[in-house]
């Protein structure tokens, strides 16, 4: 329930914004993020379509290898990842 | 500061005296996934058990409401959306009856997953004709997002069905019933990202337990269990972050603005458990006329309060208070699968049942009553 994935932010647009993971493209709103700068480029965890938290590159790339690890899980069950 | 490896961590931990017993908890899904994929119980140095607590929304979310979203779904002419693992959880009404969501989608609801709250808003205002009802189990970390999307506006047609829930009220009744017996904590990291790992202070300061928040990967785990048995073997209880990467001071203070703002703070009951003061959301006056129980009154059966219970023969409420393992659970692996599920617990990805069929366990260690968590 609480999985967050890391994207990177391509583009913002107010509280929308464009964020790339692994070549996939969503629509991610930043209304949480009100009191935190970003820009493209940055990279946010994101949990239901809602950045939560930023983090940093590195931080980033580290949490997308486990997350690799919990699809390949979660891809053997019904149920899908939120993101 | 360069991060340790999970092999580093385990090291360390073998390498801290051996307690006699030490329990140490969690109450998040996606950390009982993590120890379970990781094999982490295994790999423990003996004494140390790792219990899986109240870490499933959806497991805990009352039958009531369920039961209320069925009604909707069945009777008004409404789109009611919830996040996917809600559709197949049980409620306790003759099998001649839709006793699920997707059960009330087969006799012909309009029942449709989402994964955001986003997407309900696309539907609504896609179809400005209908009814959409929005039936939003969460915890804080889930509930975040919810409050944005009522901030931003909600469209007329849109009402929603809270049944979100707070995790450290569900931390401190246990600590403050004795209804289950640990000796340390294992913080959620997201729940600690919004809201701030201070949240968890109290664990140490007003109990005396050793508290981490810890992430998703094994090095942060390791790391946490290695935090919460230094401070055992030093007599000392505190809060530590082995999540720091995205648990900051204060945690988002964006966030827990929206969700103070879009929420008041109420009693919430727990299914299997009762109410735990302070544990559930309800929407703020000012957000009244999206509010599904009042839109749709007719729906709500206080009654069922009693009737609402965890089904029959089912033990999740005492896996959720991290009082029994899952397979000590007598339907465990047995009239309780996952393609046949008898309690919430086994059916969202979030229930300790769930993951640990997931991750192999099968029948083979059931009541064996020498490894009961709450055994003292």
């Amino acid at each position: 329930m609480c999985l967050a994935i890391p994207m990177r932010i391509v583009a913002i647009d107010g509280f929308l914004a464009r964020c790339e993971a692994r070549g996939v493209e969503r629509e991610v709103s930043l209304f949480l993020m009100q009191e935190t700068d970003l820009a493209p480029g940055d990279h946010v965890m994101v949990h239901v379509g809602y950045a939560i938290q930023k983090i940093s590159e590195a931080d980033a790339a580290e949490a997308w290898a486990l997350y690799d690890e919990m699809l390949e899980t979660l891809d053997g069950e019904a149920g899908a990842p939120r993101a | 500061m360069p991060r340790r490896s999970a092999q580093a961590w385990l090291d360390a931990l073998h390498a801290l005296p051996p307690p006699p017993r030490f329990r140490i908890m969690n109450v998040c899904g996606g950390h009982e996934r993590a120890i379970s994929r990781a094999g982490l119980r295994s790999l423990m140095p003996a004494g140390i058990e790792l219990i899986p607590g109240p870490g499933c929304p959806v497991c805990v979310c009352p039958e009531e409401d369920i039961h209320q979203a069925i009604q909707l779904a069945l009777h008004e002419e409404v789109i009611l959306v919830a996040f996917g693992d809600m559709l197949r959880v049980p409620v306790n009404v003759p099998r001649s009856r839709p006793r699920s969501l997707e059960a009330a989608r087969a006799a012909g609801a309009d029942v449709r997953p989402i994964a955001s709250p986003r997407d309900a808003l696309r539907m609504a205002r896609a179809e400005p004709d209908r009814e959409v009802v929005f039936f939003a189990a969460g915890f804080e970390t889930t509930m975040a997002p919810v409050a944005a999307m009522v901030l931003e506006g909600l469209p007329n047609n849109l009402s929603l069905l809270l049944s979100g829930r707070r995790t450290w009220p569900a931390v401190a009744m246990l600590l403050e019933t004795g209804e289950t017996a640990f000796d340390a904590l294992v913080a959620p990291g997201h729940v600690s990202a919004v809201m701030g790992p201070e949240e968890w202070d109290f664990v140490a300061t007003d109990h005396g337990l050793p508290v981490a928040v810890a992430g998703f990967e094994s090095a942060s785990l390791l790391a946490a269990f290695h935090a919460v048995l230094r401070q055992r073997s030093a007599g000392a209880a505190r809060r530590e972050n082995t999540y720091p990467e995205v648990v900051r001071p204060g945690g988002n203070p964006g966030a827990r603005r929206c969700l103070e703002t879009a929420f008041e703070i109420v009693d919430g009951n727990w299914r299997g458990i009762g109410t735990i003061p302070e544990s559930g959301y309800a929407l703020r006056p000012a957000f009244a006329a999206h509010d599904a129980r009042r839109r749709f009154p007719e729906h709500a059966a206080p009654d069922r309060r009693r009737a609402g219970e965890m089904p029959a023969g089912c033990d999740c409420a005492r896996v959720v208070l991290g009082r029994i393992y899952p397979d000590q659970c007598r339907l465990y692996g047995r009239a309780c699968q996952p393609r046949h599920p008898v309690g919430p617990c086994m059916v969202s990805d979030e229930g300790a049942c769930r993951i640990w069929w997931s991750s192999g366990v099968r029948q083979t260690e059931v009541a064996n009553a020498e490894k009961t968590p709450s055994t003292l």
